[in-house]
C-alpha cells in the first residue's frame, strides 16, 4: 500500500501478489475495494495486482477538477510510471473502463491486453436513455419513484441515478429494496461515501468533465486495432450501445455478455466473470 | 479465547481509534470485542481494505488469508466484530 502524487493529487494504491502486472481501475463512486476480494485476492497467485483509488475516491485526494477520462488516464500513467510498471494487462469497470480505454489508446505499447467491463464510452454513446434498457430492478423503481425525475427523458440516466441514490443515502433514507449490489453499500459507512460523492458531483465543472468524450471512434479504432480486447457487458445494462459500437470498431474484440447481469455484474456475478477474465489474461501471455 | 486474541483486541481498538477519528462517527465509549466495524464504527468496504493492510503492518505479516474472514458464500460478510478479527489474526500468526 502506498501513495503517489499524480498531477498534484495524492493517489492511494496497493499491490498484491507476484507475476506479470495486472492493473484494475474502478468506476465512479466506488474504490479499489471493488476489485479486492473477488479479483485481486484470487488472482494474486499468478499476477502482481495493482489497484488504486481514482482521484476524489476512496483514500485518494479530491481535487477541484481533472475528472475527465482523459485526465484520469494521465493520473494512471503517472501512477504506473511511479510504480515502474512499463507494461501491463489492464481491467476497468464502468467509468474506470473509460479511463483504461483512454490510457490504452494513448499508450498502446504499454498495454498488453485490455478488458473493459460495462463502460459507457462518452464518444460512442453520448446519451444514455432509459430506452437503452427498459428493465428496472425493484431498487431502481423505488429510487425512481422518490426522485421526481422523468426518467423517460433523462439523457444521462446512469450518472443521474447514481446521484439520486447518493443524495438518498447521504440523508440516511431507508429504501425498502436492495439489489444484489447497490451503489455505496449500506449503513453509516455508505452515508459517508455517498456524501463524498454528492460533494464531488456538486463541484462546479465535474459533471461536465465526467461526460466529456475522449478519443473519437476513428481514433479508438486506429490506436487499439492491434490490442487484445475483451468486452464484458451485462445483459441488463444500459451500456450495451457502447459495447456494440466498440465491437464494430475493433473486430478483434471478444465480447462476453453476462446473462441477467446489471451494471454491477463484476461483483454480483463474479463467479462467472472471473474465469472469463482469467482465460483472456492467460491467452495474452504469448 | 486465547490470551493473544485478547491482546489483539486491545491493539486493534487502538488502531481503529486512529482510523475513525476524522469520521464524525457517532460511536462513543470503549471499543470491545463485540464492537462491529460497519454497524458501530461506520466502516465502508474501502475502510476494511485499508484496515487489512494496517493489521498486516501491525502484526508484521503479509499475505494473511483475509478472504477467509471477509468473504462468505462469494460475497462480503455483512459485518465483522473486533473479536472476530482478533480471533482470526490470532490463529494465523
Amino acid at each position: 500500500m502506498g501513495e503517489t502524487v499524480a498531477g498534484g493529487v495524492k493517489l492511494a494504491w496497493q499491490q498484491m501478489g507476484e507475476g506479470p502486472d495486472l492493473v484494475f481501475v474502478h468506476g465512479l463512486a466506488a474504490s479499489r475495494a471493488f476489485w479486492f476480494a473477488q479479483y485481486a485476492l484470487p488472482l494474486q497467485d499468478r499476477y502482481r495486482c495493482t489497484m488504486y483509488d481514482l482521484r476524489g475516491h476512496g483514500y485518494s485526494e479530491r481535487a477541484a477538477g481533472g475528472y475527465s477520462s482523459t485526465a484520469l488516464a494521465a493520473d494512471l500513467a503517472a501512477l504506473l510510471d511511479d510504480l515502474g510498471i512499463e507494461r501491463c494487462r489492464l481491467v476497468g469497470h464502468s467509468y474506470g473502463g473509460g479511463v483504461a480505454l483512454e490510457y490504452a489508446a494513448t499508450h498502446p505499447e504499454r498495454v498488453q491486453a485490455l478488458c473493459v467491463m460495462d463502460t459507457k464510452v462518452n464518444a460512442l454513446q453520448p446519451r444514455q436513455m432509459l430506452a437503452d434498457m427498459p428493465y428496472l430492478s425493484p431498487f431502481e423503481i423505488d429510487v425512481a419513484e422518490r426522485s421526481g425525475i422523468d426518467w423517460a427523458v433523462e439523457e444521462q440516466i446512469g450518472l443521474r441515478f447514481l446521484e439520486v441514490v447518493a443524495r438518498l443515502k447521504a440523508g440516511n433514507a431507508e429504501l425498502p429494496s436492495r439489489d444484489a449490489v447497490t451503489p455505496f453499500g449500506e449503513g453509516r459507512g455508505a452515508a459517508r461515501t455517498a456524501r463524498a460523492w454528492v460533494d464531488l458531483i456538486d463541484t462546479p465543472g465535474v459533471r461536465e468533465q465526467l461526460l466529456q468524450p475522449g478519443f473519437s471512434a476513428d481514433e479508438l479504432a486506429d490506436k487499439l486495432r492491434n490490442m487484445p480486447l475483451l468486452l464484458i457487458y451485462g445483459e441488463l445494462s444500459r451500456c450495451m450501445p457502447s459495447c456494440r459500437s466498440l465491437a464494430a470498431l475493433l473486430p478483434q474484440a471478444k465480447v462476453e455478455v453476462i446473462a441477467g447481469g446489471g451494471h454491477f455484474f463484476p461483483l454480483s456475478h463474479a463467479a462467472s466473470v472471473r474465469p472469463r477474465l482469467e482465460r483472456f489474461l492467460a491467452a495474452s501471455q504469448l | 479465547m486465547s490470551a493473544s486474541s485478547d491482546q489483539l483486541v486491545g491493539q486493534l481498538s487502538e488502531l481503529l481509534k486512529d482510523f475513525t477519528q476524522d469520521w464524525d462517527s457517532e460511536f462513543e465509549g470503549e471499543m470491545t470485542r463485540d464492537t462491529r466495524l460497519l454497524a458501530d464504527l461506520g466502516f465502508e468496504s474501502i475502510d476494511i481494505i485499508q484496515l487489512v493492510v494496517a493489521i498486516e503492518q501491525m502484526v508484521k505479516r503479509s499475505k494473511l488469508p483475509f478472504n477467509e474472514l471477509l468473504m462468505k458464500d462469494g460475497r462480503y460478510v455483512d459485518d465483522l466484530s473486533i473479536g472476530q478479527i482478533a480471533d482470526f489474526v490470532a490463529t494465523k500468526i
